[in-house]
């Protein structure tokens, strides 16, 4: 008989269970995986560094951000998801995906042991916005796809847009300087 | 065999949504729940009114209402869960609920044919105590919400 030490333990628990962001978005809490933000910060800290852009296609997204040579498009949370428009305090970059969200807090973290498919019957936008759901302290919370904000069709756009207000900005800045 | 005949002297749940009786094949039918509590997060399919957890399930639930009596109904005090199915093959059902006012019973009766004038998502008829019941194609009925003016609206998310 082999008896389960702490480290044995620890690894089972990690390998069942999935570390999680819970945020919120007036008053809907969503979960993201934490492994895919790379950083959270607060909207008045990338106020000066955000930069204004327009793009009917994409109404979602009103700024870009650049963090170490990326360009990052800010999609505002409330309207990815339809929800009545907020006043968003943080932004959470996201780690491999271009794109940050715009969201109202953080409420914690969360392990999750399950995360369940999005059932069959949910045939829109949805099934690109969600992994599937996790049921949580008698809550069910949507887990976030973190690719399903912006598709490849809207990066492409949103990056010939970025083009144009590239030249635009250096010149600005160095007329500032 | 016709999907009538298939249905011939079969068992039955009568349900009650609004004020109106319709009916599902018992055999679909996995239980009623008692109103435990619906869960809703943003989406933009039809008809969903959010989700139920059962027995470690997530389930959604139907807001049928608006299309088999024209308005919302105020009394859902239970949830029926039957099997909706999506099409051939052995996963391609999912539970899923339709809130009811928990008066259902089981009935045996045969199936007559629906009117041809009747919507698609009414399998047949069934004639119990002097009352004509229709017997409810559940897929059909759920996939029917955009032939309704009164379901939501598939371009405004539902928190």
């Amino acid at each position: 008989m082999k008896i389960a030490t702490p480290d044995a333990a620890k690894s089972r628990r990690s390998r069942s269970s999935e570390a999680v962001i819970l945020f919120r978005i007036g008053v809907q809490t969503f979960a993201i995986a934490a492994d895919a933000v790379q950083e959270i910060r607060s909207t008045d800290s990338l106020a000066t560094a955000a930069i204004e852009m327009e793009l009917a296609e994409v109404p979602k997204v009103r700024h870009l951000i650049e963090r170490g040579h990326r360009t990052y498009y800010v999609v505002s949370g409330c309207a990815h998801f339809g929800l009545r428009v907020t006043r968003p305090t943080l932004v959470l970059i996201l780690r491999q995906i271009r794109t940050a969200v715009l969201v109202d807090s953080i409420e914690r973290m969360a392990d999750v042991s399950r995360v369940h498919a999005l059932p069959q019957a949910f045939q829109g936008a949805e099934r690109q916005w969600y992994r599937g759901l996790t049921y949580l302290e008698d809550r069910v919370i949507p887990v976030i796809k973190p690719d399903g904000f912006l598709t490849s069709q809207e990066f492409a756009r949103l990056d010939r847009a970025a083009k144009s207000i590239e030249p635009r900005h250096e010149f600005e800045g160095a007329v500032q300087a | 065999m016709s999907a009538v005949a298939n249905h011939a002297r079969k068992s039955w749940v009568l349900l009650h949504v609004g004020n109106r009786r319709f009916a599902l094949p018992a055999e679909s039918v996995i239980e009623l729940a008692p109103p435990v509590r619906l869960h809703n997060f943003p989406h933009t399919s039809q008809l969903i009114a959010g989700v139920i957890v059962r027995r470690g399930r997530i389930v959604p639930v139907y807001d049928v209402a608006p299309i088999l009596c024209g308005r919302e109904s105020s009394v859902h005090r239970f949830y029926l869960i039957a099997d909706r199915a999506f099409g051939v093959g052995t996963d391609a059902s999912e539970a899923s609920a339709i809130p009811v006012n928990g008066e259902c019973e089981l009935a045996n009766s045969e199936m007559q044919p629906r009117d041809e004038n009747a919507p698609l998502y009414f399998a047949g008829t069934l004639a119990i105590e002097n009352e004509n019941i229709d017997v409810l194609d559940l897929q059909k009925l759920v996939s029917s919400g955009g032939d309704n003016p009164s379901a939501a609206s598939p371009a405004e998310a539902r928190p």
